[in-house]
Protein backbone atom coordinates (compact mmCIF):
# COMPACT_ATOMS: atom_id res chain seq x y z
CA UNK A 1 0.00 0.00 0.00
CA UNK A 2 1.44 3.44 -0.59
CA UNK A 3 2.62 5.55 2.06
CA UNK A 4 0.41 8.68 0.84
CA UNK A 5 -2.34 8.50 -1.69
CA UNK A 6 -4.62 11.89 -3.02
CA UNK A 7 -7.86 10.46 -4.30
CA UNK A 8 -9.46 13.73 -6.19
CA UNK A 9 -8.54 16.01 -3.55
CA UNK A 10 -9.58 19.28 -4.28
CA UNK A 11 -9.12 22.47 -2.38
CA UNK A 12 -10.91 26.08 -2.09
CA UNK A 13 -9.52 28.51 -0.24
CA UNK A 14 -11.83 31.94 0.03
CA UNK A 15 -13.90 30.81 -2.55
CA UNK A 16 -11.48 30.14 -5.13
CA UNK A 17 -10.40 27.17 -6.19
CA UNK A 18 -6.71 26.70 -5.71
CA UNK A 19 -6.15 23.11 -6.53
CA UNK A 20 -8.72 21.00 -8.64
CA UNK A 21 -9.26 17.23 -8.52
CA UNK A 22 -5.87 15.89 -8.31
CA UNK A 23 -5.12 12.34 -7.52
CA UNK A 24 -1.57 10.85 -7.23
CA UNK A 25 0.07 8.32 -4.58
CA UNK A 26 3.68 8.62 -3.02
CA UNK A 27 4.95 5.20 -1.97
CA UNK A 28 7.46 4.42 0.92
CA UNK A 29 11.28 5.81 0.17
CA UNK A 30 10.35 7.80 -2.84
CA UNK A 31 11.32 11.45 -3.32
CA UNK A 32 8.60 13.16 -5.33
CA UNK A 33 9.40 16.75 -6.19
CA UNK A 34 6.42 18.95 -7.41
CA UNK A 35 7.23 21.69 -9.42
CA UNK A 36 4.99 25.04 -10.82
CA UNK A 37 4.28 28.26 -10.82
CA UNK A 38 3.70 30.52 -7.87
CA UNK A 39 -0.06 30.54 -7.41
CA UNK A 40 -0.23 26.74 -8.55
CA UNK A 41 -1.35 25.29 -5.30
CA UNK A 42 1.91 23.49 -4.56
CA UNK A 43 2.38 24.65 -0.85
CA UNK A 44 -1.66 24.36 -0.28
CA UNK A 45 -1.17 20.50 -1.76
CA UNK A 46 1.74 19.98 0.59
CA UNK A 47 -0.09 21.60 3.47
CA UNK A 48 -2.91 19.38 2.93
CA UNK A 49 -0.35 16.19 2.93
CA UNK A 50 0.61 17.34 6.19
CA UNK A 51 -2.97 17.94 7.69
CA UNK A 52 -2.70 21.82 8.10
CA UNK A 53 -5.25 22.09 5.25
CA UNK A 54 -8.51 19.81 5.07
CA UNK A 55 -9.45 19.45 1.18
CA UNK A 56 -12.85 20.79 0.04
CA UNK A 57 -13.71 16.95 -1.94
CA UNK A 58 -11.44 13.92 -2.36
CA UNK A 59 -9.48 11.86 -0.04
CA UNK A 60 -6.16 12.25 1.08
CA UNK A 61 -4.87 9.48 3.25
CA UNK A 62 -1.89 7.93 4.53
CA UNK A 63 -1.34 4.16 4.90
CA UNK A 64 -4.67 4.37 3.59
CA UNK A 65 -6.38 6.45 6.43
CA UNK A 66 -7.87 9.74 6.04
CA UNK A 67 -5.01 12.40 6.93
CA UNK A 68 -7.41 14.50 9.72
CA UNK A 69 -4.26 16.51 11.12
CA UNK A 70 -0.63 17.45 11.81
CA UNK A 71 1.34 14.24 12.83
CA UNK A 72 4.41 13.60 14.46
CA UNK A 73 5.04 11.37 11.59
CA UNK A 74 5.25 14.12 9.11
CA UNK A 75 7.52 16.28 9.38
CA UNK A 76 7.29 19.79 7.66
CA UNK A 77 10.64 21.73 7.05
CA UNK A 78 9.21 25.56 6.50
CA UNK A 79 11.08 27.80 3.76
CA UNK A 80 10.87 30.93 6.16
CA UNK A 81 13.81 29.19 8.42
CA UNK A 82 13.89 32.72 10.12
CA UNK A 83 10.91 32.58 11.35
CA UNK A 84 10.68 28.92 12.04
CA UNK A 85 13.33 28.36 14.66
CA UNK A 86 12.74 29.58 18.04
CA UNK A 87 14.66 32.80 18.13
CA UNK A 88 15.34 32.48 22.25
CA UNK A 89 16.69 28.61 22.01
CA UNK A 90 20.07 27.29 20.80
CA UNK A 91 20.72 24.70 18.28
CA UNK A 92 20.58 22.43 20.47
CA UNK A 93 17.97 23.82 22.06
CA UNK A 94 15.17 24.41 19.03
CA UNK A 95 16.26 20.04 18.34
CA UNK A 96 15.16 19.40 21.67
CA UNK A 97 11.52 21.05 20.87
CA UNK A 98 10.91 17.78 18.67
CA UNK A 99 11.99 15.46 21.67
CA UNK A 100 10.12 17.18 24.30
CA UNK A 101 7.29 17.48 22.23
CA UNK A 102 7.69 13.34 21.27
CA UNK A 103 8.05 12.47 25.01
CA UNK A 104 11.61 11.61 24.94
CA UNK A 105 13.58 11.35 28.67
CA UNK A 106 15.54 14.28 29.38
CA UNK A 107 18.71 11.60 29.65
CA UNK A 108 18.15 10.74 26.59
CA UNK A 109 18.14 13.92 24.32
CA UNK A 110 21.71 14.68 24.28
CA UNK A 111 22.95 11.66 22.51
CA UNK A 112 19.84 12.03 20.31
CA UNK A 113 20.39 16.22 19.39
CA UNK A 114 24.01 15.20 19.17
CA UNK A 115 23.38 12.43 15.98
CA UNK A 116 21.30 14.44 14.06
CA UNK A 117 23.46 17.43 14.59
CA UNK A 118 26.25 15.16 13.46
CA UNK A 119 23.77 13.99 10.18
CA UNK A 120 23.73 17.72 9.26
CA UNK A 121 27.35 18.91 9.79
CA UNK A 122 26.52 21.66 12.68
CA UNK A 123 27.95 19.50 15.79
CA UNK A 124 30.64 22.56 16.20
CA UNK A 125 27.37 24.68 16.67
CA UNK A 126 25.38 23.58 19.08
CA UNK A 127 25.10 25.94 21.58
CA UNK A 128 24.70 29.31 19.33
CA UNK A 129 21.78 30.82 18.62
CA UNK A 130 20.06 31.39 15.20
CA UNK A 131 20.86 34.67 14.72
CA UNK A 132 24.49 33.35 14.61
CA UNK A 133 23.97 31.05 12.04
CA UNK A 134 24.09 32.03 8.32
CA UNK A 135 21.16 31.28 6.55
CA UNK A 136 22.22 28.06 5.00
CA UNK A 137 22.84 26.86 8.57
CA UNK A 138 19.42 27.79 10.17
CA UNK A 139 17.93 26.10 7.27
CA UNK A 140 20.05 22.73 8.34
CA UNK A 141 19.12 23.26 11.82
CA UNK A 142 15.46 22.97 10.77
CA UNK A 143 15.93 19.89 9.13
CA UNK A 144 18.11 18.59 12.11
CA UNK A 145 15.20 19.28 14.03
CA UNK A 146 12.69 17.17 11.66
CA UNK A 147 15.13 14.34 11.59
CA UNK A 148 15.28 14.37 15.16
CA UNK A 149 11.52 13.74 15.11
CA UNK A 150 12.24 10.59 13.38
CA UNK A 151 9.34 11.07 10.63
CA UNK A 152 8.70 8.75 8.32
CA UNK A 153 7.43 11.55 5.91
CA UNK A 154 9.56 14.20 5.35
CA UNK A 155 7.28 17.64 3.73
CA UNK A 156 9.85 20.43 2.70
CA UNK A 157 8.08 23.57 1.46
CA UNK A 158 10.62 25.46 -0.93
CA UNK A 159 13.59 24.53 1.63
CA UNK A 160 16.39 26.27 -0.50
CA UNK A 161 14.03 28.92 -2.11
CA UNK A 162 15.46 31.84 -0.22
CA UNK A 163 19.34 30.41 -0.18
CA UNK A 164 21.86 31.39 -2.73
CA UNK A 165 23.24 29.13 -5.42
CA UNK A 166 26.28 27.71 -3.89
CA UNK A 167 24.47 26.97 -0.54
CA UNK A 168 21.46 25.54 -2.37
CA UNK A 169 23.78 23.17 -4.26
CA UNK A 170 25.48 22.29 -1.21
CA UNK A 171 22.13 21.24 0.77
CA UNK A 172 20.94 19.22 -2.27
CA UNK A 173 23.82 17.11 -2.01
CA UNK A 174 23.59 16.75 1.24
CA UNK A 175 19.67 16.02 1.32
CA UNK A 176 19.86 13.65 -1.16
CA UNK A 177 22.96 11.75 1.00
CA UNK A 178 20.66 12.34 4.21
CA UNK A 179 17.63 10.57 2.51
CA UNK A 180 19.33 7.52 1.15
CA UNK A 181 21.02 6.75 4.11
CA UNK A 182 18.12 6.97 6.31
CA UNK A 183 15.30 5.49 3.47
CA UNK A 184 12.72 8.81 4.41
CA UNK A 185 9.65 9.60 2.06
CA UNK A 186 9.80 13.45 0.60
CA UNK A 187 8.04 15.50 -0.72
CA UNK A 188 9.63 18.33 -1.81
CA UNK A 189 8.15 21.74 -3.31
CA UNK A 190 9.96 23.73 -5.65
CA UNK A 191 9.77 26.51 -8.53
CA UNK A 192 13.39 25.41 -9.92
CA UNK A 193 12.59 23.30 -12.61
CA UNK A 194 16.65 21.69 -12.28
CA UNK A 195 16.45 21.22 -8.38
CA UNK A 196 13.25 19.27 -8.79
CA UNK A 197 14.42 16.78 -11.41
CA UNK A 198 17.89 16.74 -9.87
CA UNK A 199 16.86 15.85 -6.30
CA UNK A 200 13.45 13.81 -7.20
CA UNK A 201 12.54 10.16 -8.22
CA UNK A 202 9.22 11.44 -9.70
CA UNK A 203 8.27 14.95 -10.50
CA UNK A 204 4.66 16.31 -10.10
CA UNK A 205 4.16 19.39 -12.46
CA UNK A 206 0.70 22.04 -11.45
CA UNK A 207 -0.31 24.55 -13.51
CA UNK A 208 -1.95 27.53 -12.40
CA UNK A 209 -5.54 28.54 -12.95
CA UNK A 210 -6.82 25.40 -13.18
CA UNK A 211 -10.06 24.47 -15.53
CA UNK A 212 -11.93 21.32 -16.27
CA UNK A 213 -10.15 21.18 -19.57
CA UNK A 214 -6.36 21.72 -17.80
CA UNK A 215 -6.83 20.37 -14.23
CA UNK A 216 -3.81 21.42 -12.10
CA UNK A 217 -2.35 18.35 -12.30
CA UNK A 218 0.04 19.03 -15.56
CA UNK A 219 2.29 16.19 -15.66
CA UNK A 220 4.21 13.39 -13.74
CA UNK A 221 7.36 12.48 -14.76
CA UNK A 222 9.96 9.68 -13.31
CA UNK A 223 13.22 10.65 -13.56
CA UNK A 224 15.17 7.55 -14.24
CA UNK A 225 18.67 9.41 -13.93
CA UNK A 226 20.59 7.29 -11.49
CA UNK A 227 21.96 7.77 -7.72
CA UNK A 228 23.67 8.99 -6.25
CA UNK A 229 23.66 12.35 -8.41
CA UNK A 230 26.14 15.03 -8.62
CA UNK A 231 25.62 18.64 -10.05
CA UNK A 232 27.93 18.77 -12.67
CA UNK A 233 27.51 15.17 -14.46
CA UNK A 234 24.20 14.72 -13.94
CA UNK A 235 23.13 18.20 -14.96
CA UNK A 236 24.62 17.20 -18.12
CA UNK A 237 23.08 13.78 -18.45
CA UNK A 238 20.88 13.38 -21.91
CA UNK A 239 17.54 12.26 -19.65
CA UNK A 240 18.32 15.80 -16.95
CA UNK A 241 18.19 17.73 -20.73
CA UNK A 242 15.24 15.95 -22.03
CA UNK A 243 12.84 16.06 -18.65
CA UNK A 244 14.29 20.13 -18.40
CA UNK A 245 13.24 20.55 -21.61
CA UNK A 246 9.50 18.31 -21.13
CA UNK A 247 9.10 19.96 -18.27
CA UNK A 248 9.50 24.04 -19.41
CA UNK A 249 7.34 23.02 -22.16
CA UNK A 250 4.93 21.85 -19.54
CA UNK A 251 4.92 24.98 -17.65
CA UNK A 252 6.53 27.40 -19.66
CA UNK A 253 3.89 27.08 -22.26
CA UNK A 254 0.79 26.09 -21.00
CA UNK B 1 38.75 66.64 30.81
CA UNK B 2 37.25 62.98 31.27
CA UNK B 3 36.34 63.89 35.02
CA UNK B 4 34.57 67.27 33.96
CA UNK B 5 32.65 65.72 31.37
CA UNK B 6 31.30 63.37 33.90
CA UNK B 7 30.82 65.82 36.51
CA UNK B 8 28.27 68.25 33.76
CA UNK B 9 24.86 66.45 34.44
CA UNK B 10 25.81 67.09 38.26
CA UNK B 11 26.07 70.61 37.80
CA UNK B 12 22.20 72.24 37.70
CA UNK B 13 20.95 69.63 40.53
CA UNK B 14 23.84 71.19 42.68
CA UNK B 15 22.92 74.50 41.74
CA UNK B 16 19.76 74.14 42.31
CA UNK B 17 20.26 72.18 45.81
CA UNK B 18 22.72 75.63 46.84
CA UNK B 19 20.23 77.74 45.80
CA UNK B 20 17.50 76.18 48.05
CA UNK B 21 19.85 75.97 50.94
CA UNK B 22 20.63 79.82 50.73
CA UNK B 23 16.63 80.64 50.26
CA UNK B 24 15.44 78.56 53.25
CA UNK B 25 18.71 79.94 55.43
CA UNK B 26 17.81 83.24 54.22
CA UNK B 27 14.54 84.80 52.89
CA UNK B 28 12.49 81.62 53.44
CA UNK B 29 13.41 81.10 57.19
CA UNK B 30 10.41 81.33 58.91
CA UNK B 31 8.90 78.55 55.70
CA UNK B 32 6.55 75.80 56.85
CA UNK B 33 6.82 74.05 53.76
CA UNK B 34 10.59 73.94 53.08
CA UNK B 35 13.72 73.27 55.01
CA UNK B 36 17.14 73.68 54.25
CA UNK B 37 18.82 70.37 51.92
CA UNK B 38 21.26 70.01 54.96
CA UNK B 39 18.33 69.58 57.22
CA UNK B 40 16.09 67.24 55.63
CA UNK B 41 19.62 65.14 55.16
CA UNK B 42 20.30 65.19 58.53
CA UNK B 43 16.40 64.17 58.97
CA UNK B 44 17.00 61.38 56.61
CA UNK B 45 20.05 60.26 58.55
CA UNK B 46 18.06 59.97 61.99
CA UNK B 47 15.25 58.17 60.35
CA UNK B 48 17.93 55.49 58.93
CA UNK B 49 19.20 55.44 62.05
CA UNK B 50 16.09 54.30 64.07
CA UNK B 51 15.00 52.20 61.66
CA UNK B 52 11.74 53.83 60.76
CA UNK B 53 13.11 54.58 57.09
CA UNK B 54 14.02 50.62 56.56
CA UNK B 55 10.33 49.45 57.89
CA UNK B 56 8.48 52.52 56.03
CA UNK B 57 10.36 51.41 52.68
CA UNK B 58 9.91 47.35 53.39
CA UNK B 59 6.17 47.96 53.64
CA UNK B 60 5.74 49.81 50.62
CA UNK B 61 8.12 47.75 48.58
CA UNK B 62 6.53 44.58 49.86
CA UNK B 63 3.30 45.50 49.09
CA UNK B 64 3.86 47.07 45.82
CA UNK B 65 5.81 43.54 44.81
CA UNK B 66 3.13 41.69 46.07
CA UNK B 67 0.23 43.49 44.05
CA UNK B 68 2.05 43.27 41.21
CA UNK B 69 2.34 40.01 41.38
CA UNK B 70 -1.21 39.28 41.58
CA UNK B 71 -2.43 41.87 39.30
CA UNK B 72 0.18 40.82 36.53
CA UNK B 73 -0.21 36.90 37.26
CA UNK B 74 -3.84 37.35 36.83
CA UNK B 75 -3.90 39.65 33.57
CA UNK B 76 -0.98 37.60 32.09
CA UNK B 77 -3.50 34.59 32.33
CA UNK B 78 -6.15 36.45 31.09
CA UNK B 79 -4.40 38.01 28.23
CA UNK B 80 -3.00 34.72 26.90
CA UNK B 81 -6.08 33.04 27.05
CA UNK B 82 -8.07 36.13 25.37
CA UNK B 83 -5.15 36.96 22.75
CA UNK B 84 -5.26 32.78 21.87
CA UNK B 85 -9.27 32.92 21.60
CA UNK B 86 -11.00 35.56 19.74
CA UNK B 87 -14.33 34.16 21.21
CA UNK B 88 -13.36 34.56 24.67
CA UNK B 89 -12.13 38.08 24.04
CA UNK B 90 -15.22 39.36 22.35
CA UNK B 91 -17.36 38.13 25.38
CA UNK B 92 -15.06 40.03 27.73
CA UNK B 93 -14.73 43.32 25.40
CA UNK B 94 -16.93 45.06 27.18
CA UNK B 95 -16.57 44.00 30.84
CA UNK B 96 -12.82 44.86 30.12
CA UNK B 97 -13.52 48.45 28.43
CA UNK B 98 -15.65 49.14 31.43
CA UNK B 99 -13.78 48.37 34.51
CA UNK B 100 -10.25 49.18 33.10
CA UNK B 101 -11.06 53.22 32.97
CA UNK B 102 -11.52 52.88 36.76
CA UNK B 103 -9.65 55.17 38.45
CA UNK B 104 -7.60 52.39 40.92
CA UNK B 105 -7.73 54.84 43.73
CA UNK B 106 -11.31 55.39 43.73
CA UNK B 107 -11.28 51.76 45.04
CA UNK B 108 -9.61 52.75 48.36
CA UNK B 109 -12.83 53.53 50.09
CA UNK B 110 -14.26 49.68 49.14
CA UNK B 111 -11.20 48.20 49.49
CA UNK B 112 -10.91 49.26 53.04
CA UNK B 113 -14.56 48.02 54.13
CA UNK B 114 -13.54 45.06 52.91
CA UNK B 115 -9.96 44.55 54.05
CA UNK B 116 -9.89 47.10 56.83
CA UNK B 117 -6.29 49.16 57.02
CA UNK B 118 -3.28 47.26 56.64
CA UNK B 119 -1.24 44.85 54.02
CA UNK B 120 -4.61 43.65 52.26
CA UNK B 121 -5.61 46.76 52.02
CA UNK B 122 -2.31 48.14 49.49
CA UNK B 123 -1.63 44.67 48.00
CA UNK B 124 -5.38 44.87 46.78
CA UNK B 125 -5.78 48.08 45.50
CA UNK B 126 -1.91 47.76 43.33
CA UNK B 127 -3.44 43.93 42.08
CA UNK B 128 -6.08 46.24 40.44
CA UNK B 129 -4.30 49.02 39.04
CA UNK B 130 -1.73 46.24 37.70
CA UNK B 131 -3.99 44.21 36.37
CA UNK B 132 -5.03 46.33 33.70
CA UNK B 133 -2.32 47.15 31.79
CA UNK B 134 -0.86 43.71 32.20
CA UNK B 135 -3.99 42.36 30.73
CA UNK B 136 -4.27 44.30 27.94
CA UNK B 137 -0.47 44.10 26.82
CA UNK B 138 -0.30 40.48 27.32
CA UNK B 139 -3.79 39.76 25.04
CA UNK B 140 -1.93 41.62 22.41
CA UNK B 141 1.55 39.88 22.72
CA UNK B 142 -0.08 37.24 22.76
CA UNK B 143 -2.27 37.64 19.34
CA UNK B 144 1.47 38.51 17.67
CA UNK B 145 3.10 35.33 18.45
CA UNK B 146 4.97 34.08 14.70
CA UNK B 147 2.17 32.16 13.20
CA UNK B 148 4.72 30.16 11.95
CA UNK B 149 5.48 29.51 15.40
CA UNK B 150 1.99 27.88 16.15
CA UNK B 151 2.36 26.09 12.98
CA UNK B 152 5.55 24.35 14.15
CA UNK B 153 4.24 23.56 17.81
CA UNK B 154 1.16 21.54 15.61
CA UNK B 155 3.69 20.17 13.34
CA UNK B 156 5.52 18.83 16.43
CA UNK B 157 2.69 17.86 18.40
CA UNK B 158 3.40 20.02 20.98
CA UNK B 159 0.53 19.42 24.11
CA UNK B 160 -1.70 22.14 24.36
CA UNK B 161 0.34 23.15 27.82
CA UNK B 162 3.63 22.87 26.40
CA UNK B 163 2.34 25.31 23.73
CA UNK B 164 1.75 28.16 26.16
CA UNK B 165 4.71 27.19 28.21
CA UNK B 166 7.72 26.73 25.65
CA UNK B 167 6.12 28.26 22.07
CA UNK B 168 3.83 31.44 23.71
CA UNK B 169 5.31 32.84 26.60
CA UNK B 170 8.97 32.79 25.38
CA UNK B 171 7.99 34.35 22.45
CA UNK B 172 5.84 37.19 24.49
CA UNK B 173 8.93 38.31 26.72
CA UNK B 174 10.00 41.14 24.78
CA UNK B 175 6.16 42.27 25.24
CA UNK B 176 5.45 41.46 28.82
CA UNK B 177 8.94 43.23 29.49
CA UNK B 178 7.29 46.51 28.72
CA UNK B 179 4.37 45.60 30.78
CA UNK B 180 6.06 44.71 33.69
CA UNK B 181 8.47 48.10 33.51
CA UNK B 182 5.00 49.79 33.35
CA UNK B 183 3.28 48.06 35.55
CA UNK B 184 6.63 48.70 38.04
CA UNK B 185 5.96 52.10 37.79
CA UNK B 186 2.41 52.00 38.55
CA UNK B 187 2.66 49.96 41.46
CA UNK B 188 4.93 51.82 43.01
CA UNK B 189 2.88 55.06 42.53
CA UNK B 190 -0.40 53.77 43.38
CA UNK B 191 0.83 52.27 46.36
CA UNK B 192 2.72 55.49 47.82
CA UNK B 193 -0.76 57.08 46.87
CA UNK B 194 -2.81 54.84 49.13
CA UNK B 195 -0.55 54.86 52.11
CA UNK B 196 -1.18 58.64 51.40
CA UNK B 197 -5.00 58.77 51.40
CA UNK B 198 -5.42 55.75 53.63
CA UNK B 199 -2.92 52.90 55.09
CA UNK B 200 -1.11 54.01 58.28
CA UNK B 201 1.80 52.51 57.33
CA UNK B 202 4.88 52.70 54.79
CA UNK B 203 6.53 55.45 52.98
CA UNK B 204 3.76 57.38 52.28
CA UNK B 205 1.99 57.52 55.40
CA UNK B 206 5.37 58.84 57.03
CA UNK B 207 5.68 61.69 54.84
CA UNK B 208 2.40 62.87 55.51
CA UNK B 209 2.89 62.29 59.71
CA UNK B 210 6.07 64.49 58.69
CA UNK B 211 4.08 67.14 56.89
CA UNK B 212 0.92 66.89 59.60
CA UNK B 213 3.74 67.32 62.77
CA UNK B 214 4.93 70.14 60.21
CA UNK B 215 8.51 68.76 59.71
CA UNK B 216 9.47 69.76 56.29
CA UNK B 217 13.02 68.64 56.88
CA UNK B 218 11.62 65.36 57.26
CA UNK B 219 9.10 65.53 54.87
CA UNK B 220 11.42 66.34 52.13
CA UNK B 221 14.06 63.49 53.70
CA UNK B 222 11.00 60.97 52.63
CA UNK B 223 10.39 62.82 49.08
CA UNK B 224 13.86 62.58 48.28
CA UNK B 225 13.94 59.31 49.70
CA UNK B 226 11.14 57.86 47.43
CA UNK B 227 12.47 59.36 44.21
CA UNK B 228 15.55 57.46 45.00
CA UNK B 229 13.85 53.77 45.94
CA UNK B 230 11.63 54.80 42.28
CA UNK B 231 15.07 55.16 40.50
CA UNK B 232 16.10 52.07 42.32
CA UNK B 233 13.43 49.93 41.56
CA UNK B 234 13.15 51.18 37.45
CA UNK B 235 16.72 50.41 37.39
CA UNK B 236 16.49 46.59 38.85
CA UNK B 237 13.38 46.10 36.43
CA UNK B 238 15.47 47.37 33.36
CA UNK B 239 18.59 45.08 34.59
CA UNK B 240 16.21 41.82 34.59
CA UNK B 241 14.99 42.88 31.18
CA UNK B 242 18.65 42.80 29.97
CA UNK B 243 19.71 39.72 31.64
CA UNK B 244 16.44 37.74 30.54
CA UNK B 245 17.08 39.58 27.10
CA UNK B 246 20.79 37.87 27.01
CA UNK B 247 19.83 34.84 28.09
CA UNK B 248 17.31 34.51 25.13
CA UNK B 249 19.67 35.11 22.94
CA UNK B 250 19.25 38.99 22.05
CA UNK B 251 21.99 40.48 21.00
CA UNK B 252 21.54 43.85 23.63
Amino acid sequence: MSLLRFDGVAIHLGGREILSPTSFEVGRGEFVCIIGPSGCGKTTLLRAAAGFVTPSAGAALRHGEPITGPSREVAFVFQDYGRALLPWRTVEGNISLALEAAGVPAAERPARIAEVLKTVGLAAHAHKFPVQLSGGMQQRVQIARCLAQQPELMMMDEPFGALDAMTREGLQDELARLVRDSGLTVLFVTHDLEEAIYLGDRVIALRANPTPEQPSLAAMIDVPIPRPREQLSTKEHPDFLRLRRELYQFLGHP
Amino acid sequence: MGALKLLRPWVFPAVLLAALETYTRTVGASSDALAPPSAALQAFWKAAADGSLWQATGFTLGSAALGLLIGAAGGLLLGIAFGLSPRAARMSFLSVELLRPVPSVALIPLAMLVFGFGLALEVSVVAFATFWPMLVLSQAAARQVEPRLLEVAMALGLSPTARVCKIIVPAMVPRLFVALRLGVAIALVVAVTVEIAANPNGMGYAIMIAQQSLEPALMLAWLFWIGVVGVAVNALALWLQTAVARRMGVVV
